[in-house]
């Protein structure tokens, strides 16, 4: 497929090869160029990327100024998303990276939609969709929805033959979007020195203040009542002194910790379970915590269903796709209106 | 377990693992394997895994010197098979697995489980292949040696793949997660699938209401979840409609109507009603878990299950239908041997029938083999 690509689409689409060969003479040592003038201003950008990824808008307004749109402006737009990578790598938190990415792919979905058919088709076919067919190969199919949480992308509701899955023309642009953020996601973290995290650290420094006081927003002090129901009625078993099965303990636990709440007090939740065996608890709630290395997140709303934990859905499940989710919104909704 | 029996039965794994042929799962080098052995309180359940062979031939010395009960590899392939923690292993990527044990579908005769959850496989397979696409090369096929079937698929483009991905595999063979509106809107429906699958499990539905006395019916549909007796007898008023539809165009079912809007899910959210039966006969009802574990052990095609004696046994997809696990899986011979049999059961082996009282009876070897590796029997006499 041919299409010829201007500096707009540069700056459009970074994670393109052609963007990035665009950039390449830059690109020869991340070292250097983080210390040139032109380096530090697109280092600034890049820091302004991870923020709005992070959805902080209060400090966005400082740096709202956004690189211009000859061929120097356009390397440096190229470059921040370059770097943006390198401080989210240098992190190497998960859900950070997850952040970035969905940003990166929602950003250019936003440019995508107006794209004209042929540059259109070309950006999709450069991820691995090809968008003039009414359907996609149906491992490029699961590879790309696994992640995408509405019910009109489980494979179940699909039509599926042959190895085809059905997409409509207008579902396209929505899957290309979640390749893009699939393959970003798949690309990080990158293997950064660590001399070039040293050098920035500045900057991750302030990556770091404003990803906790996202947390602390989101989470926050531990709200019983803001359980979702398939989390309370875990519970709810736990304290009846009902014994509970292996994944309902995954389960409860991993969400308990992932919002925040203290081992002992998880532990303590276990005390009225009938086979109570404090040691074994003990190993179960430090494992799933992170003492073995894995820090476990909690099983989303399809794995709850896939394992029949999935009970008494209300209005707000329908809205989400993670027990977690859950969890925020209806926190967020508890709280009274500002005054 | 007494003594003269674990000693039979591990002298009869013996002289198999002597003879047969083993088979070895490709990438061996990269497979955690895990064995339960004959240990003086067999049964109780002692599995010794995180264990690296580097290739065929130790890992076949190994079993035909430890004469293991059960053998198990992973489905993983793992940098460091033989690493103490899952974590220093380093998963490289896993098999795709479909585990079909007839335990979870239906109670019964031995004979009668499997040839249910052999149905239950055969379901599966044409999905895998007609539906999904799947290469019939990549997949293979093995009976259990217990209550069910195994189905490895080794295809390189899933081997990646994370329990996301997976799930959306076995969701779909399940039919879980199911939205009726979605599947009755699909624009070029094929005659497999959900959407066939869902309107014909729907119809059955509403022509055995049809059938039943009006009063009957309204009274099953208002158990269904916030579905009240004004919603159920508006339901019933709209079956013959909705069957018309259903048949000539379904994308037309109109799920903004309130009663059809409210009964149509409450009928697929009512886990133990008729509804949810007849659309399970319809799906494959492989065991989720074992599908969205990318860390799964599972057993060694050609080696002996502990629990029965039969051979965990790799067929073909085009042998599959004249498979008969109580002839084929059969390794053992015909030799009498004393058994003393702890109740009144009848079992068919190979072909014959048997029909046992409690107490001591002489029968074939396959047969004492099984029944002690079930633990309804003992060996009796000398070995």
């Amino acid at each position: 497929m041919r299409v010829t690509l201007d500096l707009k689409d540069f700056v459009k689409y970074p994670f393109l090869k052609e963007s990035q060969q665009f950039i390449g003479s830059y690109a020869d040592s991340i070292e250097e160029f983080i210390q040139t003038n032109t380096g530090k201003i697109a280092l600034r950008y890049a820091l302004g990327r991870v923020r709005d990824a992070l959805g902080d808008r209060e400090n966005r307004e400082k740096d709202s100024s956004s690189p211009g749109s000859d061929s120097f402006g356009v390397k440096q737009a190229v470059a921040s998303y370059a770097l943006a990578r390198v401080l989210v790598s240098c992190q190497n938190d998960r859900s950070l990276i997850e952040r970035l990415t969905r940003f990166e792919a929602q950003r250019a979905y936003s440019f995508l939609i107006d794209e004209e058919e042929t540059k259109k088709e070309y950006i999709a076919w450069s991820v691995g969709i090809d968008i003039r067919n009414p359907e996609i190969p149906f491992i490029r199919y699961v590879e790309t929805v696994s992640g995408l949480r509405d019910d009109r992308w489980r494979l179940v509701n699909r039509e599926v033959r042959a190895g085809m899955v059905a997409v409509t023309h207008e579902e396209m642009d929505e899957l290309v979007r979640e390749q893009i953020r699939v393959l970003l996601t798949r690309q990080l973290p990158l293997k950064v020195p660590e001399r070039i995290c040293q050098l920035l650290q500045p900057a991750l420094e302030q990556v770091t203040l404003v990803y906790q006081k996202q947390m602390l927003e989101r989470f926050g002090t531990v709200e019983e009542d803001s359980f979702p129901p398939c989390i309370q009625a875990i519970l709810m078993a736990l304290t009846s002194g009902t014994n509970i099965t292996h994944a309902g303990r995954f389960a409860v636990t991993a969400f308990l910790h992932n919002i925040g709440m203290d081992n002992n007090k998880i532990i303590e939740l276990y005390c009225r379970a009938p086979d109570f065996d404090i040691s074994k608890t003990m190993y179960q709630v430090e494992h799933i915590s992170g003492r073995g290395g894995t820090e476990y997140t909690s099983p989303s709303c399809a794995a709850m269903r896939t394992n029949g934990l999935c009970v008494k859905r209300d209005a707000l499940c329908e809205k989400v796709g993670h027990p977690l989710s859950y969890y925020k919104q209806k926190k967020r909704k508890g709280k009274p209106a500002p005054t | 377990m007494k003594a003269a029996t674990l000693e039979f039965l591990k002298q009869r794994f013996t002289d198999y693992y002597q003879q047969e042929y083993l088979l070895v799962p490709p990438s061996l080098g990269q497979r955690e394997w895990g064995f339960i052995f004959f240990d003086p309180d067999y049964p109780e359940i002692r599995m010794r895994r995180h264990i690296g062979f580097s290739g065929r031939e130790e890992l076949i010395t190994y079993v035909r010197s430890m004469v293991p009960a059960h053998a198990y590899y992973s489905t993983a392939y793992y940098m460091t098979p033989g690493a103490p923690t899952m974590n220093e292993k380093k998963w490289l990527g896993a098999d795709l697995i479909f585990d079909l044990d007839a335990d979870h579908i239906v109670r019964g005769p031995y004979d009668l489980m499997l040839a249910r959850i052999k149905e239950e496989t055969q379901k599966l397979i044409s999905m895998l292949t007609e539906e999904m696409g799947f290469d019939p090369g990549a997949i293979s096929i093995v009976f259990s040696g217990g209550r069910g079937y195994h189905i490895h698929i080794r295809d390189i483009s899933v081997r990646g793949w994370g329990s996301g991905e997976r799930r959306e595999l076995i969701d779909y063979v399940c039919g879980i997660g199911l939205d009726p509106a979605l599947v009755l809107n699909h624009r070029t429906p094929s005659p497999r699938g959900w959407h066939q699958r869902y309107i014909s499990s729907l119809t059955e539905y509403l022509q055995r209401l049809d059938a039943m006395d009006p009063g009957e019916a309204v009274r099953e549909l208002s158990t269904l979840e916030g579905v009240g007796k004004v919603t159920a007898e508006e339901f019933y008023k709209k079956r013959r409609e909705l069957m018309e539809k259903l048949k000539n165009s379904p994308e037309r079912v109109n799920f903004r109507d309130h009663t059809i809007g409210k009964v149509l899910p409450a009928l697929l959210e009512a886990k133990t009603g008729n509804f949810y039966a007849l659309l399970l006969d319809k799906a494959a009802r492989a065991d989720e878990p074992v599908t969205t574990d990318i860390k799964r052990l599972i057993r060694m095609p050609s080696s002996l299950h502990g629990g029965s004696g039969l051979r965990v046994t790799p067929i073909g997809i085009r042998e599959f239908p004249d498979f008969d696990p109580l002839t084929d899986a059969v390794v053992f011979g015909d030799r009498l041997i004393k058994t003393d049999v702890s109740m009144k059961l009848g079992m068919s082996l190979r072909g014959n029938h048997y029909q046992l009282e409690k107490g001591v009876n002489d029968v074939p070897e396959a047969l004492a083999v099984f029944l002690c590796c079930r633990g309804i029997a003992e060996i009796a006499g000398g070995v």
